[in-house]
C-alpha cells in the first residue's frame, strides 16, 4: 500500500511540476474552438444536396421537358405527381432510367422512370416520347418492359419521372 | 557493431522500406472520374440495382456485398463477366471504372484491405467470356465465400 502512495504521490508531483492548470485549460478550448471549426471545411458538401432543376411546363402534359423518354400514364394525371405515386399504389424500386434537357438552364438531366403499381391502369394522360428506348432485348434501357415486376403487385397503373441527377457531360469535364 | 554501420544499416531499411510501398503503391493505382463512374452506374445499373446498391427481389445485393467477390479469382472475374457488366456498352476503361467505384462507394466493410482495382486491360479480357447461367453459377460462388 505505502508503495502504491508513493507511486502516485511521485507521479502526481512530476504532472504538477511539469505542467499548470491554465495550460490544461488552454487546451481543452483549443481542442473546442478546432472542432467546431470542422464543419466550416469546404469539403464536399455540395455533392449532398439535391438535384433541384428550374422548372418550366406543365407535368400533367406529355410535353413536359422530364418526359422525354417516358411510356406510359403520366401519375401527375392519376392523382400522383411527377415524382410520387398516387394513394394505394406502390413505386417500384426498379426502373429504367434516362436523360432530359431542360429547356430552362440547358443541362441535362438524368431521369428515374419508376412505375407505380398494385391498381390497374391509370387510363388518363398516355404519353409515349420513347428518346433513347430501346429494343427489349436491351432491356435496361428500354421503356416496353414492366417495372412493376420488382414491386409486390406487378399490375403497372402510371409513371413518374424523377431526378436523379446531373448527366455527365464528357467534354465540360476535359 | 560501430555506430556508422549501425546507422548504415537503418538508411539501407528505410530505403528498403520506401522502395516497397512505391511498387506497391505503382502496382495499385487508381485513376478516376468519379462524376463520369456515378453517372454511368446510374445510367446502367441503378435501374435495377436501385440507387445505394440495395437491390430486391431477385436483384442481388451490392451494398456491403461486391467486396466478397474479391476474395478470390474466380468470384473476382464475376464482377465482370456477369452480362450487366460484359455485355453493357460501356467501353473496357468506363466499365473497370464504374466497377471501381461501385466497390468503394457501395462495398462498405466487404472490400478486403488489400484490393486491387480493376484495370482497362484486365476488364476487356474477361468481357470476351459472357456468363450465361448467372443465377445457378452465382449461387454456387456465394458458397464458397466468406461473407460476415
Amino acid at each position: 500500500m505505502n508503495f502504491i502512495d508513493k507511486f502516485f504521490e511521485k507521479r502526481a508531483r512530476n504532472v504538477a511540476q511539469l505542467s499548470n492548470r491554465r495550460g490544461f485549460i488552454k487546451g481543452v478550448a483549443a481542442t473546442l474552438v478546432g472542432a467546431s471549426t470542422i464543419p466550416l471545411l469546404p469539403v464536399a458538401r455540395a455533392s449532398d444536396t439535391p438535384v433541384l432543376p428550374q422548372e418550366a411546363g406543365d407535368p400533367s402534359s406529355c410535353d413536359y421537358w422530364r418526359y422525354c423518354a417516358i411510356d406510359g400514364f403520366l401519375c401527375d394525371c392519376c392523382g400522383g405527381s411527377y415524382n410520387t405515386c398516387p394513394p394505394g399504389t406502390e413505386m417500384s424500386p426498379i426502373t429504367w432510367i434516362g436523360t432530359c434537357r431542360n429547356p430552362i438552364d440547358g443541362r441535362n438531366y438524368v431521369i428515374s422512370y419508376n412505375d407505380c403499381c398494385g391498381k390497374t391502369q391509370c387510363g388518363t394522360c398516355l404519353c409515349q416520347r420513347d428518346e433513347g428506348d430501346r429494343p427489349l432485348y436491351r432491356s435496361d434501357k428500354s421503356n416496353d418492359v414492366n417495372w412493376c415486376l420488382g414491386a409486390t403487385s406487378s399490375v403497372y397503373h402510371c409513371s413518374t419521372a424523377i431526378v436523379v441527377g446531373i448527366a455527365f457531360d464528357e467534354g465540360s469535364s476535359k | 557493431m560501430s555506430a556508422l554501420s549501425l546507422y548504415a544499416k537503418r538508411v539501407v531499411w528505410g530505403l528498403f522500406i520506401l522502395c516497397s510501398f512505391q511498387t506497391l503503391a505503382a502496382d495499385n493505382q487508381l485513376t478516376m472520374n468519379i462524376d463520369r463512374a456515378k453517372f454511368n452506374y446510374q445510367m446502367f445499373c441503378q435501374g435495377c440495382h436501385t440507387p445505394d446498391g440495395t437491390g430486391g427481389k431477385s436483384i442481388p445485393k451490392i451494398k456491403d456485398h461486391i467486396g466478397y467477390f474479391l476474395q478470390n479469382q474466380v468470384a473476382r472475374e464475376y464482377l465482370v463477366r456477369v452480362p450487366g457488366s460484359a455485355n453493357s456498352s460501356l467501353n473496357d476503361e468506363q466499365l473497370a471504372e464504374v466497377l471501381n467505384w461501385m466497390i468503394i462507394e457501395l462495398g462498405g466493410k466487404s472490400v478486403p484491405t488489400d484490393m486491387q482495382y480493376f484495370t482497362t486491360s484486365e476488364v476487356g479480357e474477361l468481357r470476351q467470356a459472357p456468363l450465361f447461367e448467372v443465377v445457378e453459377y452465382r449461387e454456387k460462388l456465394v458458397e464458397q465465400l466468406s461473407v460476415k
